[in-house]
């Protein structure tokens, strides 16, 4: 096997696959399977078709896609717990994965117990661990709790000490997977905080999330995945707005049916039909046709894509039957440059969904682009303010 | 962005990925992590005596029992030729070798199948669960065996001079177990059914092999041979209780039978483990 630089990770062509039917290992399945290998009729499923890629030593690369886009595949491949099925990987150094491991506890032992046992299967030693042990059990936050038995913890405290072993390993490639999703907020800022220290150091980092926001605040590069296949590779913040709208294309297919208010048409822009400005006024004119008189509540939201808005304004509505229009002014919208999704609904006063709640329109805004956040801090929407700074010396010398 | 649609359909067939899969790159990765060996071992070790009252004393009281049923049984109806040693002594020997095996098959059979969550997520040699299951099993021998000391003081008897060749044929009886450990524990994650099976087979195993009474009052001594390449545990635990009980050597030819079966299946054991351990991850 060639030596690589430690941190460096080569994927050559990779595809792996499954078998559609999840078979499941019991005898008359195998021999069910047997008759239909001799019969030629395999269903294989292909999970991760052609991926190829090289992630340098240093790098911080967030992994996105849908679900059953094959990005838990990806990085089971990646820690090698998983074989691809044909291609080839080399990944150059020692490889640590920061992912749930609450499920290969050992219930009757003690998180002391434990978390030797996670440190040695993750390739440290007891020496080792022993003398990182304040660090991991601070981390986790079990002072108290180490030397009781793992049965007696709760669940957040089962998953704190299964990634604060993760998270102290030191290894040349960190891979992360839905970290972000467990744990209270506190925790997940510790997550984070040590994932950038981790990055600082000069680890490898791959991070697996469907929060993109904390991708984005964490990674420089992104690699999306849609059907197994590797559709996009580049600047975190290109690939997210790309899969973003793709994401938001998918919703406006399949959502926005089935209201008894119809939607005719959604124009948004700047005042009298100017471009839209960063700070200046949004105009948003939509066109209704109702059945039957309708009262309710009207809701505009603006997201950069999913259905999470940035910001939410609505309004008391009565539609009488026929077609209304409706205009809807934002005064001063506190938006950077970039693509918008203007969503919206409307409820009856008992919560009919008159108009589901549905990505209407796309808009563009003009105007500065937002400032940096620092590595690891996220930012969860885009909400551009205009600031001032004042530095003034006061250290005494007249 | 890339075109998808320069994909093709399906991989070229000289993309097919390959494992290295040779004895010795196993054998060095095995060594290079032994430290995680000992880890599960001392777990599984902790894990199952934790809450137990009598702790390790199980080790002692499991064969010890089975001895004593031993002889109201099998002793009483049958007239079982132990050369003047007495009985309990001669079965407890008998069934503290066998325990290695059997604690081994059945630490075996679950080894990997309850340790899904660790074999998903965690890089680590897979070898290394049935290695620690046999250490496991050989830590509840290695205590059983100080059961067979007391016994041996209580009777005022010291083992023969010929017990220099026990370590010759635990080779034989290591070789063997773990043979069988290895392909019990990867076979049983592609069919579950085997978890229903092998305790029986161990069951049915301890009735065919002379653990409560002597082979050699059974069967003829060519029929001893066959059964010898069969069975490696029939030759193992006779020769255990002629070195130590008797005074006398091992019969080579039973042994010598007995060893080159255990080597097959260890020679294949790892083999079969090998090919079958890259697919764990697709299907647990």
């Amino acid at each position: 096997m060639p030596t690589l630089s430690n941190g460096r990770i080569e994927v050559n062509r990779v595809w792996k696959r499954f078998r559609a039917d999840r078979r499941r290992p019991m005898l008359a399945e195998q021999l069910a399977l047997a008759v239909r290998r001799a019969k030629r009729d395999n269903p294989w499923r292909w999970v991760l078709r052609d991926l190829d890629f090289t992630i340098e030593p240093g790098e911080a690369v967030g992994i996105v896609g849908t679900n059953g886009a094959g990005k838990s595949t990806l990085l089971k491949i990646l820690t090698q717990v998983m074989y691809p099925t044909y291609g080839g990987l080399t990944v150059g150094g020692h490889v640590g994965a920061l992912i749930e491991l609450r499920g290969g506890m050992h219930m009757d032992l003690t998180g002391r117990e434990n978390s030797l046992l996670y440190g040695s299967l993750m390739g440290i030693g007891r020496k080792e661990i022993a003398r990182r042990f304040d660090d991991i059990v601070a981390f986790a936050q079990l002072e108290g709790a180490i030397d009781r038995q793992v049965k007696f913890y709760s669940s957040g405290m089962q998953m704190r000490l299964g990634f604060a072993v993760a998270a102290y390993t030191n290894p040349h490639v960190l891979l992360v997977d839905e970290v972000l999703a467990v744990g209270d907020a506190w925790f997940q800022q510790r997550c984070l905080d040590r994932m950038r220290e981790v990055v600082q150091q000069g680890t490898t980092l791959v991070l697996v999330s469907h929060d993109l926001a904390s991708v984005q605040a964490m990674c420089h590069r992104g690699l999306w995945l849609q059907n197994g296949m590797l559709t996009d590779d580049g600047p975190i913040r290109e690939v997210l707005t790309s899969y973003r709208r793709s994401v938001e294309e998918f919703s406006s297919e399949h959502l926005g049916h089935g209201g008894s208010v119809g939607v005719l048409k959604v124009e948004v822009g700047g005042e009298d039909g100017r471009l839209l400005v960063s700070h200046e006024r949004l105009e948003a004119t939509i066109e209704l046709r109702s059945h039957e008189r309708s009262r309710g509540r009207l809701y505009l939201g603006v997201s950069e894509g999913p259905g999470t808005p940035t910001l939410l304004v609505s309004t008391e509505a009565i539609l009488e039957e026929g077609d209304t229009k409706v205009t809807c002014r934002i005064d001063a919208v506190p938006l950077p440059k970039g693509r918008y999704y203007l969503w919206m609904c409307m409820e009856s006063v008992d919560d009919d969904q008159l108009i589901p709640w549905h990505p209407a329109g796309t808009f563009d805004v003009f105007g500065p682009d937002l400032d940096w956040a620092p590595l690891g801090i996220v930012r969860l929407s885009p909400v551009h303010v205009r600031s001032n700074w004042e530095f003034v010396e006061s250290n005494g010398h007249e | 962005m890339r075109d998808l649609d320069s994909i093709p359909e399906s991989p070229p067939a000289e993309l097919r990925f390959r494992r290295r899969l040779g004895l010795v790159s196993t054998s060095v990765e095995l060594w290079t992590n032994r430290e995680v060996v000992r880890s599960l071992a001392d777990r599984d070790f902790r894990a199952r005596y934790k809450q137990a009252f009598l702790g390790v004393a199980w080790a002692v009281i499991n064969p010890l029992i089975l001895a004593l049923v031993f002889t109201f049984t099998v002793r009483r109806f049958a007239n079982v030729e132990t050369e003047g040693v007495p009985y309990i002594i001669w079965a407890y020997t008998g069934l503290v070798a066998w325990g290695f095996f059997s604690g081994t098959a059945t630490g075996a059979t679950n080894c990997l199948v309850n340790n899904q969550a660790l074999l998903n997520k965690v890089k680590v040699p897979r070898e290394t669960f049935p290695a620690a299951a046999v250490v496991l099993a050989g830590i509840d021998t290695a205590i059983s065996m100080l059961g067979l000391a007391v016994i041996f003081m209580i009777y005022g008897r010291l083992p023969h001079t010929q017990a220099v060749w026990v370590p010759v044929i635990f080779l034989v009886q290591l070789v063997f177990t773990v043979g069988v450990a290895l392909i019990v524990s990867i076979v049983v994650v592609y069919l579950r059914d085997l978890r229903q099976i092998v305790p029986i087979l161990v069951q049915i195993g301890l009735f065919a092999t002379p653990v409560a009474y002597n082979i050699s009052q059974l069967l003829s001594p060519g029929w001893r041979l066959a059964y010898s390449f069969v069975n490696p545990m029939a030759p193992v635990i006779d020769s255990y209780r002629r070195t130590i009980l008797y005074g006398y050597p091992p019969q080579w030819l039973y042994l010598g039978a007995g060893a080159l079966t255990s080597l097959v299946l260890l020679v294949g054991g790892i083999r079969i483990f090998k090919r079958l351990e890259a697919g764990i991850a697709d299907l647990i």
